[in-house]
């Protein structure tokens, strides 16, 4: 025992000759000593001279050891002070007293020096120990705040403050494992993604960064919801170790099409609230969460369903299902069930359910705190145009070049060249501003290209409920099997004039058997149908639209600076 | 003379009292025997109150300085009648307040010429 | 909780055996049961009879142990698991990553 430090130690008894010698004892040790002579002025004394340890006699007249010990404890807070009674007091209750009150040991008479010298010793390490854990506490508030403030660098808002979208999250999410992400995409559509990591504070903050930049970054870029969570996915399992993951959910509407793609891995299941039926449907997990699976061994389900305007969707970590009351009760799902039984208006039933869970919690324990997103299928002339934003002034970048690109049947079942076209497309710095129109247009002519030329799907499917899902399903049947067919894409650009404008050609062939064209084009609605919302919008966008050979081959011309700017517009135009 | 002064004090306590105290020795034991002549006038009052309640409290902190300074007798004395305190038996009070302070007489005289001369 | 093991008479499986909440409180002691199993053991079994709940610590251990019996290529059965444990593990669907009956 080496503590040789010399401490500030408070002495309070009434009986002067006690006092005088345990004074004595205590500064043989080496301690400062401060005297008082009873319980209030041992308060007082306390509150002046901030002692490191107090001996206190347990009966002294003007308030006795135990009322002061008491005001001394809450006048301390958090910080520890320890607590020694003087007092032979023998039977169990009085020595229950002491410790009630606030005691946190006894000292008899008469004093025995080295029990008196073991006692300081052993106080002293307590408090330096809590001293210790009150400034990692602290230390790690201040730590967490400026994470916090580098993760809101890399994570912001999105686009959360849609107005289709409602959500609660706690401050501190990251740091309670929650993430909720949302950004509109290069079409028009939307993300939303919701992740819970497990195992709390830094494993999921770290894991959170990568993902939000991962999320963010390739949703600018156009990339599918597959290929996003196959890269978050990647990313997480590298870097998070192997007991830790991520149970997520990530929804892609598409306002357009009236469709979600969903995925579900890990996280309970979402509801898809239905406005025309006031019932909703349940989407179960399917997925293994992120983080736990290989590259290779990843194969997110994603479900493609379709919605209709008002349809909303319901997403949470398991905090709303595992919130306690205080006999320890859980909300439990059936809770949850029945608040979308009671005939709520739809926009009423967010706060229902936070409502709801409170209550349900009164003085009861948070486990978790509670993050629920909720997300409306809406027109897409509602939303905010918040998509292009970029308005460059000087415009550069290559003018003058053309692309061959030629895909084969083993680069269509893995690879989406979508990316990589637009990447380069908007290396012309005068199209940039455009990226969402020409990314939509691409999309439309390369889906075009695969669905019904390579791999012959009939659009007439679509039309129907059921239909749909039997459209998407052959579609990956038939991709999975595709052995022969091509795609060729031809892009060029010219520059007009001097810089200040110019064309962009593009144009897709593909190895289908093409289909009647001039039948087509000579009834609008038939075309409508077959190109979904891709004829008016290319009409909107495009100075020359034709198709060739035997219709197995569109070119399409686009000439800036004429683009309409609005992307909105041109969906709005397929009525 | 020294069987007798054993007999009432401890005196492996009291040498270590004054290895602790050193010059102050004298001051701790005049201030323990002032406090006494306090605490007996307390005890005293409390016998005639009929308050078992102070009874037990002053006989317990004569008991605990008592016990400090070495006195065992004193403290055993104190002791007996702290428990008659507790359990409001007030009938033994005055006879033990009596043998308390004949038996504080005789160690403040030991005191006296042993370690204050 | 509690955690035990036994292998079987040829010596290449080991059943490992939960009883009560398997969650955090029982990371050290799993760990140490698959750490210090005999280095022929090929297969686990994990026995939930008595298992009442897994949290999700308790498969991130489940993660572990499948690490490091192989990855991928480990062998796993995960058996007798009441509806409470099914639904944990059927929500995180690491069926597709254990053998689970």
């Amino acid at each position: 025992m080496t503590e040789q430090k010399s401490l500030k130690i408070l002495i309070a008894d009434d009986n002067d000759s006690d006092r005088m010698l345990l004074s004595a004892i205590v500064k043989k040790e080496g301690h400062e000593v401060i005297e008082a002579i009873n319980g209030a002025e041992a308060v007082s004394q306390y509150v002046k001279h901030s002692p490191s340890l107090i001996l206190l006699d347990a009966l002294m007249p003007i308030k006795d050891g135990f009322e002061a010990a008491q005001e001394i404890k809450q006048i301390a807070g958090n910080q520890f002070i320890p607590i020694i009674f003087l007092t032979s007091l023998q039977d169990a209750k009085s020595l229950a007293r002491c410790l009630d009150s606030g005691g946190d040991d006894f000292l008899s008479k008469p004093y025995n020096r080295s029990i008196l010298k073991a006692k300081i010793n052993a106080f002293y390490r307590m408090r330096m120990m809590n001293q210790m854990i009150q400034e990692h506490a602290q230390q790690m508030v201040v730590e967490q705040k400026v994470a916090k403030k580098i993760f809101d660098n890399v994570a912001h808002l999105g686009c959360l403050d849609s107005d289709n979208i409602q959500y609660s999250l706690s401050p501190l999410s990251v740091f309670n494992g929650d993430i909720v992400l949302a950004e509109r995409k290069p079409d028009g559509g939307m993300y939303i993604f919701i992740g819970d990591f497990t195992g709390h504070g830094l494993p999921a903050a770290i894991g959170a960064m990568p993902l939000a930049e991962i999320f963010y970054g390739m949703t600018k870029k156009g990339f599918s919801i597959h290929e996003i969570l196959t890269e978050i996915n990647t990313k997480l399992t590298r870097i998070l170790p192997v007991q830790f993951f991520c149970c997520a959910a990530m929804v892609d509407l598409d306002f357009v099409e009236k469709t979600a793609r969903i995925f579900v891995g890990g996280l309970p299941a979402l509801y898809l609230w239905r406005e025309k039926s006031k019932t909703f449907d349940k989407i179960d997990s399917s997925s293994v969460p992120l983080g736990v699976m290989s590259r290779e061994n990843f194969k997110p389900d994603i479900q493609d369903i379709p919605m209709y305007d008002n349809d909303r969707i319901f997403l949470w970590s398991d905090g709303i299902i595992e919130s306690r009351a205080k006999d320890g009760e859980m909300f439990g799902e059936e809770r949850l069930e029945n608040l979308f039984n009671q005939g709520k208006h739809q926009d009423e039933l967010f706060n229902f359910i936070l409502d709801n869970v409170d209550q349900f919690m009164l003085g009861g324990e948070r486990d978790d705190d509670i993050t629920l997103v909720s997300a409306q299928m809406v027109d897409i002339e509602s939303l905010s145009d918040d998509v292009v934003v970029e308005k460059n002034k000087e415009l550069g970048g290559p003018l003058e070049w053309s692309l061959h690109y030629e895909l084969q049947s083993q680069s269509l079942r893995v690879f989406n060249p979508l990316p990589l076209v637009l990447q380069i497309v908007t290396e012309v710095d005068g199209l940039k501003n455009f990226s969402g129109q020409l990314y939509t247009l691409l999309a439309e002519l390369y889906s075009n290209a695969l669905e019904h030329g390579v791999l012959g799907l009939d659009s007439n499917l679509k039309t129907s409920g059921e239909g749909f899902a039997k459209y998407y399903s052959l579609r990956k049947e038939r991709l999975d099997s595709l052995t022969t067919g091509f795609i060729r894409v031809i892009l060029s650009h010219e520059p007009l004039n001097d810089g200040k404008g110019g064309r962009l050609r593009i144009s897709f062939e593909d190895s289908g058997p093409g289909f009647n064209f001039q039948k087509m084009l000579k009834n609008e609605h038939k075309i409508d149908g077959y190109c979904g919302r891709g004829l008016p919008l290319i009409r909107t966008i495009c100075e020359e639209f034709y198709y060739e050979g035997v219709g197995n081959k569109v070119n399409a011309v686009v000439v800036w600076p004429n683009i309409v700017e609005n992307p909105k517009k041109m969906a709005g135009n397929y009525e | 003379m020294s069987e007798e002064l054993s007999a009432h004090l401890d005196l492996d306590a009291l040498e270590m009292l004054k290895e602790i105290m050193e010059d102050e020795f004298s001051l701790l034991i005049n201030t323990f025997l002032n406090d006494a002549v306090e605490r007996i006038e307390q005890i005293n009052a409390a016998i005639n109150a009929k308050n078992s309640e102070d009874i037990r409290r002053a006989a317990h902190s004569f008991k605990g300085s008592s016990a400090n300074i070495g006195a065992h007798v004193l403290q055993g004395l104190c002791l007996v009648l702290e428990d008659a305190g507790h359990n409001g038996d007030t009938s033994l009070a005055p006879e033990m307040a009596k043998r308390i302070e004949q038996e504080f007489k005789i160690i403040s005289q030991l005191l006296k010429s042993n370690y204050l001369a | 909780m509690t955690v035990s093991a036994q292998t079987n008479q040829e010596g290449k499986e080991l059943t490992i055996n939960i009883s009560g909440r398997f969650d955090f409180s029982s990371h050290q002691e799993f760990r140490k049961i698959y750490e210090n199993a005999p280095s022929d053991i090929h297969e686990f079994i994990i026995d939930m009879n008595d298992a009442t709940y897994l949290d999700s610590s308790a498969l991130g251990m489940l993660l572990l142990l499948r690490d490091h019996a192989g990855g991928d290529n480990a062998d796993i059965q995960i058996v007798h698991c009441n509806d409470d444990v099914k639904k944990i593990l059927t929500i995180s669907n690491f069926g597709q990553l254990f053998n689970i009956h």
